[in-house]
This record gives C-alpha cells, structure tokens and sequence, in this order.
C-alpha cells in the first residue's frame, strides 16, 4: 500500500518532529539522485559536495514547512537541490566571469527529452513538459533549459543569443506563457 | 518595476511565477514577486507546478552517490550543536525553557526541593507567522495532557494535531487534536506517561479530523520541549 512517494513523505514529516533515523533514512534514500543534480549543474565535485551539505541542512531546517501538494515530494526535494547548487554556480560565476556558450538557432535539434524514467519522479510531468517544450522554438526551449539547469541569467541569455536583454526577456516570457498554456491542457 | 518598458513585459504574474522558479527575476521584482506570493493561492498552486515540471529536466541525471564523508559533516552540522536549527528557529527562547529545567533538577539534587511527587510539565507552542500561541500542560496528577490555545485563529477547514516525539531517535506518536473551542484535555496512558518528561511535542496542520496516515503530512506549527516550570 504503502509508495515509494508516500514513504518519502512520512520521512520529510518525521524530520519535520526532530527525528534524526528519519533523516539519514531519507539522505540514504536520496542524496544520490541530489549529488547528481547537483554534479549536472557545477560540473565540479568539491562545489557540488558543498552545495549537497546546504541541501540537507535546509532539508532539516524547512521540513515543517513542507506542504503534501499532490506532486512528487521528490520535486521539493531537487527544487532544493537545484537552488542550491544554482547559489553556488552563481557565485563562482561572478568570481571568474565565465563565458556563455552561444545559443545559435540554426544548430539547435529539437531536445530528444529525457532518458529512462526515474523511479521517484512522476512520469506525467516530465512527459507533459518535454511535449510542449518541443513545441517551442529550439532556442527558446534552449534558453529555458539553461535557465533551470545552469541558473543562467537574462544578462547571460543576452550574451548568449547577442540579443538586447529586454528582447529576451520578451520572448523568454512569452515562451513561458506557452508553455504554462501547453502543460494546463 | 524597475523602467517602463517593464510595464509591456506579457504575461503578468503568471509569467513572473516561471521566471520565479527559474531564478529569473531581478531584485525589486523578487521581492514585489514574493510579497504576492504571500498572500496569492493560485499563484502558489503556480509556482508549485512549474516546480514538478521543471524538476523533470533532472529525470534524465543518473545518481551519483555522495562520498561517505558528506553525511557525516551534514549530520556534525546539524546534530553537533546541542540544539536543532528548527527548534532555534521557531523556539528562540528554549534555552531559557533548558535553563528552567536544569535549574528544577538541581534545585532537586540540592535537596532544595524535596518534593517526590512528579511535576507538572509545560510546552510553550508558538508560531509567530500565524499569529498562534499555544501552551502545553501535562498534569501527573489526573494524567491529562492539556493544550490551551491563548491566540491565533483555527482555520476552519482544518484540524490541529498533536503529536509527541519521546526522543530525537523515535517517530513522533499522534496524541490527538486541539479542541477548537475551550481548553484540549486528553487523558493520557501510562505507557504514554512515561515518556512525557524531556518529551518534544509538536502541532501540525492537518486535513479535518487529523492524519489519515498516522503520519503528519503537514504543515509542523510549532515545537516545544516539556519541562517543569515553578512559575506558574
């Protein structure tokens, strides 16, 4: 009876109260999926352990904060991961002023979406969000995805497509808006 | 808003809610983003959304795991300081509630208190950000377990639940629901009773009637520790 889902959120309740066999049971559960992500987005081993150690610690600090919302727990859990691992590759960034890779439409390729399913990731959104990505022109899509998984900038969006940052926040937004009108169909 | 051409930006705050998650807004419209988020439920129900989708750009990131070392640092972080970060958070004034406590214990040791009957216990449970204030009162005497809710409003369609955590290592046990009306009294088992003393009890917001799982699902209100007081 009792789901992979619901297991973590008895685990995030119980860290909720204090209790601490909860909380490694949950790091055991899910540090690795979270050490991943984190990975994906410094590219750096030390930075990514750093930022793993915030995650757990806010885990810890915010569980009673965290609301059972219909989604996957797993989403609280690397929305965490991914802000946190953000703030750090955000930081580095703007110690070594790192150069954006161009973002040129005429090499993108429609994304080919996701590799095989996750086992605590609900399936119904990344299917619904890799659908109306590939909706969206390539470079567009290109701008989101580099949004959310390298924490990139407007300014670093401008860079990256030499368009004027006010012209890309325009499409970016209403690329956003088609998403948003996709995935609520 | 930070020039005019920001007011043609499409989209409104649906768009922002993207560009929230995204990390995406500039500074001054962070904070306007975040003081409507406050009190704006669909824009919540919003943010949460485009949460679950983004996250699925992870689905395809293969699990790595974490050197061994992490989870000890974590936990050093954590649990080597003699209080958790929550209870520092939402409890500032705990140590004065421990230094009761350690007062009430040496009192005892000294014989400065030669009393043999069990003391009465108290929890302060407040969460400041809803206004609540609530205290707990184990009485030995009769056995009951008493909450009284001194301010804070108890939204309608939902319940308060009370759980107890006998020991940073067990999983807290649901005690049961605060009345809405009058003071919560709850008699209380021996097995129960024992664990009392030093006990942590905590208030979650539940759907109406409490748990279904036996679980909180949340949200926790607020923590507190039972100790003796000589004040009251």
């Amino acid at each position: 009876m009792t789901t992979p889902q619901a297991e973590i959120e008895d685990l995030i309740a119980r860290i909720a109260m204090g209790d601490r066999a909860a909380f490694r049971s949950l790091y055991d559960r899910t540090a690795a999926k979270l050490f991943g992500v984190c990975l994906r987005v410094l590219n750096d081993k030390a930075l990514a352990e750093e930022a793993l150690q915030d995650v757990y610690c806010k885990i810890w600090a915010r569980a009673g904060q965290y609301r059972v919302n219909g989604f996957s727990p797993m989403t609280w859990l690397i929305t965490l991961a991914r802000n946190a691992a953000i703030d750090r590759r955000r930081k580095r960034d703007a110690s070594e002023r790192r150069k954006q890779d161009p973002i040129d439409a005429a090499e993108m390729i429609a994304d080919p979406g996701p590799g095989p399913a996750q086992q605590l990731q609900s399936r119904a959104e990344a299917e619904a969000l890799f659908g109306c990505m590939a909706e969206l022109p390539p470079e567009r899509a290109e701008m989101v995805r580099r949004a959310y998984l390298e924490g990139a900038t407007y300014n670093e969006l401008s860079d990256a497509t030499g368009v004027k940052l006010n012209t890309v926040r325009t499409w970016l937004r209403r690329s956003l808006m088609q998403l948003r009108e996709c995935l609520s169909r | 808003m930070s020039g005019p051409e920001d007011t043609d930006l499409p989209g409104g705050w649906e768009a922002a809610a993207a560009e929230y998650v995204l990390g995406l807004l500039p500074e001054d419209e962070l904070r306007a983003f975040e003081a409507q988020l406050g009190q704006d439920q669909a824009l919540q129900q919003d943010v949460e959304a485009w949460e679950a989708y983004f996250a699925a750009f992870t689905d395809d990131i293969k699990e790595v795991a974490p050197p061994p070392q992490i989870l000890r640092r974590t936990e050093a972080q954590l649990f080597g300081k003699p209080r958790a970060p929550l209870w520092q958070q939402i409890l500032p004034y705990f140590l004065g509630a421990v230094a009761a406590a350690a007062i009430a214990w040496m009192a005892m040791f000294g014989g400065l208190l030669q009393s043999s009957d069990e003391p009465d216990l108290w929890a302060d449970l407040e969460t400041p950000s809803r206004g609540l204030v609530m205290l707990a009162h184990y009485a030995p005497d009769s056995q009951t377990f008493m909450v009284r809710r001194d301010a804070g409003d108890y939204p309608e369609d939902r319940s308060f639940e009370i759980w107890l955590i006998a020991d940073p290592d067990s999983a807290p046990v649901s005690i049961g629901l605060v009345d809405r009306e009058g003071l919560t009294e709850i008699p209380v088992s021996d097995e129960i009773a024992a664990q009392l003393p030093g006990a942590t009890v905590a208030i979650s917001e539940e759907q109406p009637g409490g748990s279904p799982t036996g679980v909180a699902q949340g949200p926790v209100l607020s923590l507190g520790q039972l100790a003796p007081r000589e004040d009251l």
